[in-house]
């Protein structure tokens, strides 16, 4: 059993500068689990915690049945590929894979025997006699998670393994990660990027973060779920703001009743909606926020319930859809994502339907009304 | 950075003619010093000083090693190595342990280490001496291996601590999840690593040391024990005015610095120039 447990989990830099708080959670045998957060909100520290490279935290980590917080990095059976590969300049390929294995006094063919099926499975074969200065990014990165495979870990760490990559690599190299999590059906993986594709493309669950001020007033941990959890219901506007491109659409709107069917809303244009969430606890004339992601606004002809009309300020064409920008959000500028050249230009007049189970509504602590559906 | 044409102008003509007079400065001793020392003693008188010689006489070097020169040579090899390797090893170690541990006293360590560098040597010449007289060490090649080492110490540790902090910290924490301790982080890691720094410090301290004077002086009296440079001034004792032998012993003693430095000039530039890139 390699189940991953983080519980009640702090860290500090220095005895004022909280990076890590609250975390709780848990990471099953062989799950895909990415932390995802902006740059600065402590994923690399919770990584290098779970590898033992961070010491002075407060809180307990287990990796399989076992308390590792006073167990040495090597003795984790973690094995971590670094942003930067940090290969050893000063040794081939195949020193590189073998070292740890070397230092474990594993006997020679058996080292023999791994570094060359992981080469195989990385297809590096032929670069085993190279420095690693001779390689390119993508060889590199190979080889540093091959230097992982050999050790046969029970938990693979990665952090932003493709980000020093370009575009095509960057997704080529994904779909490895992806294959190699197949092949390594037992072990599980945590994998650090703050690239949302990234997240949705590779994790069985995302781990969200909090930086800065919400980290310290909520705890480090924004939601923990499966990808298209987080994307359908996130828990707060910090959520439904960072997953997803372009952002959601957020309006400024206060509540007015709650019927069967959901939360009535009026927005500052004056047009109503009713969104499907549970607002009882919230009384008339309460201040709050409708959410909408910008594919999920529809074009509309002609009467329809739950829709925007506003005038178009600009229109951004890439041929398979359009932006089109609309005036009137608060504060940043609407924008429905549309199918085609979305068929409106500037200073027309457009209509998009907001369909009710695509709407998410946000008290005033920025806190997600529940679903009343809530699948 | 945008210059004028002028100054353009005045840079491409200054920095050759400063070349020069530096050129001139540094090798027209060194060329005087080889040209005499075939001269032979009555010629050096009489001949013009910046005559060539009138054969390529051997006869100074002929009657040069004859004498102990070849056992001050001996002491100033092994006096030398074993300093050098000595002051690579152990700065070495301080400089990791300054690079890469924390511990409470690591800055206010570090601090005192770098100080001593401005220590002039000889306000520690009569302890040392008393030192080695009560260690039964004086005059003996050995007595000169720990003061060389401990005043090489400060510039080396400086070197080289410098060098290691440049080591992305990543590399170290590889190893330590490849299961190295900190000697094996240091021996398998740091040490390979730290190549072109060590170089410099071997190649820096080596120079100093082959032409040190005043302790080789001081804590060492017989022919048997000296160094090289107690050489040439013994042989100005020996040989008074005969100049010319006097230049033949410098020139055999400048001489595996100039082979090494031939040799080796490429690494020699880069080990000095290594401290300031990165990479
Ligand atoms: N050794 C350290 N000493 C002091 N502060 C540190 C240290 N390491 C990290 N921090 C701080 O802790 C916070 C979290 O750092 P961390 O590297 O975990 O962020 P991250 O989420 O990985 O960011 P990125 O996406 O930029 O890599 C940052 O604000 C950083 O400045
Ligand atoms: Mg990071």
């Amino acid at each position: 059993m390699t189940k991953i447990t983080l519980s009640g989990v702090n860290k500090s830099f220095g005895a004022n500068f909280p990076v890590i708080r609250n975390v709780d959670l848990t990471i099953e045998e062989g799950e895909f689990c990415v932390f995802l957060g902006p740059s600065g909100c402590g994923k690399s520290t919770l990584l290098r915690m779970v590898a033992g490279l961070e010491s002075g935290y407060s809180g307990q980590i287990s990796i399989g049945d076992r308390v590792v917080d006073k167990v040495e990095p090597a003795d984790r059976q973690v094995a971590m590929v670094f942003q930067n590969y940090a290969l050893y300049p000063h040794m081939t390929v195949y020193d590189n894979m073998a070292f740890g294995l070397r230092q474990a006094k594993t006997p020679k063919d058996e080292i023999d025997r791994r570094v060359q099926e992981a080469a195989r499975i990385l297809q590096i074969e032929a670069l085993l006699e190279r420095m690693p200065k001779a390689l390119s990014g993508g060889q590199r990165q190979r080889v540093a998670i091959g230097r992982a495979i050999v050790r046969q870990p029970k938990v693979f760490l990665f952090d932003e393994p493709l980000s020093n990559l370009d575009a095509a690599l960057r997704v080529h190299m994904r779909s490895e990660i992806a294959t190699l999590h197949r092949n390594f059906p037992a072990a599980s993986m945590i994998y650090v990027t703050h690239d949302q594709t990234e997240a949705m493309a590779l994790a069985d669950k995302i781990v969200l973060l909090h930086a800065g001020k919400d980290m310290l007033k909520h705890g480090s941990i924004a939601q923990v779920g499966k990808p298209l959890d987080l994307y359908h219901r996130p828990r707060n506007l910090f959520v439904a703001g960072f997953l997803g491109s372009p952002t959601m659409n957020f309006l400024e709107a206060t509540f007015v009743a709650q019927e069967p069917a959901g939360a009535r809303v009026v927005l500052k244009s004056g047009e109503e909606l009713v969104v499907p969430v549970d607002g009882s606890a919230l009384a008339a004339g309460a201040p709050v926020t409708l959410g909408v992601r910008p594919e999920h606004l529809a074009p509309v002809v002609g009467p329809a319930p739950q829709t925007l009309t506003r005038k178009v300020a600009a229109v951004e064409h890439f041929g398979e859809y359009s932006f089109v920008y609309l005036e009137g959000g608060t504060p940043a500028p609407l924008i429905a994502k549309v199918p085609g050249d979305g068929g409106v230009k500037a200073s027309d007049s457009a209509t998009y339907s907001a369909p009710a189970d695509c709407c998410h509504l946000f008290d005033a602590d920025g806190i997600a009304l529940t679903h009343l559906t809530n699948t | 950075m945008a210059s004028s044409p002028a100054a353009r102008v005045t840079g491409r003509i200054a920095v050759p003619v400063l070349g020069l007079f530096w050129l001139a400065v540094t090798t027209v001793p060194f060329l005087f010093m080889v040209m005499t020392s075939f001269k032979s003693q009555q010629e050096s008188f009489s001949s013009s000083v910046w005559a060539l010689p009138k054969a390529l006489d051997l006869v100074n070097y002929e009657s040069v090693l004859e004498g102990p020169f070849l056992t001050y040579f001996k002491n100033s090899v092994m006096v030398v190595v074993i300093s050098v390797i000595l002051i690579m090893l152990i700065s070495a170690m301080a400089a990791f342990a300054f690079a890469r541990m924390r511990f409470r006293l690591n800055d206010a360590l570090f601090g005192l280490i770098v100080a001593g560098m401005i220590v002039p040597i000889h306000i520690t010449l009569v302890p040392i001496y008393l030192l080695t007289r009560q260690l039964g060490l004086y005059d003996s090649q050995f007595a000169l291996i720990g003061p060389y080492v401990a005043t090489s110490l400060p510039i080396s540790v400086f070197i080289l601590t410098e060098f290691m902090r440049q080591i992305p910290k990543e590399l170290e924490e590889a190893a330590r999840l490849d299961g190295c301790g900190p000697f094996a982080i240091f021996f398998k890691v740091f040490l390979p690593l730290s190549g072109p720094g060590l170089s410099t410090i071997a190649i820096y301290n080596g120079i100093m040391l082959w032409n040190e004077f005043i302790f080789a002086y001081v804590l060492t009296s017989s022919t048997s024990t000296r160094t090289l440079p107690l050489a040439i001034w013994d042989y100005q004792g020996q040989y008074t005015s005969n100049i010319p032998a006097i230049l033949a012993v410098v020139t055999l003693t400048s001489l595996p610095l100039v082979v090494a430095y031939a040799f080796g000039q490429e690494k020699i530039v880069k080990g000095m120039m290594a401290g300031s890139l990165k990479g």
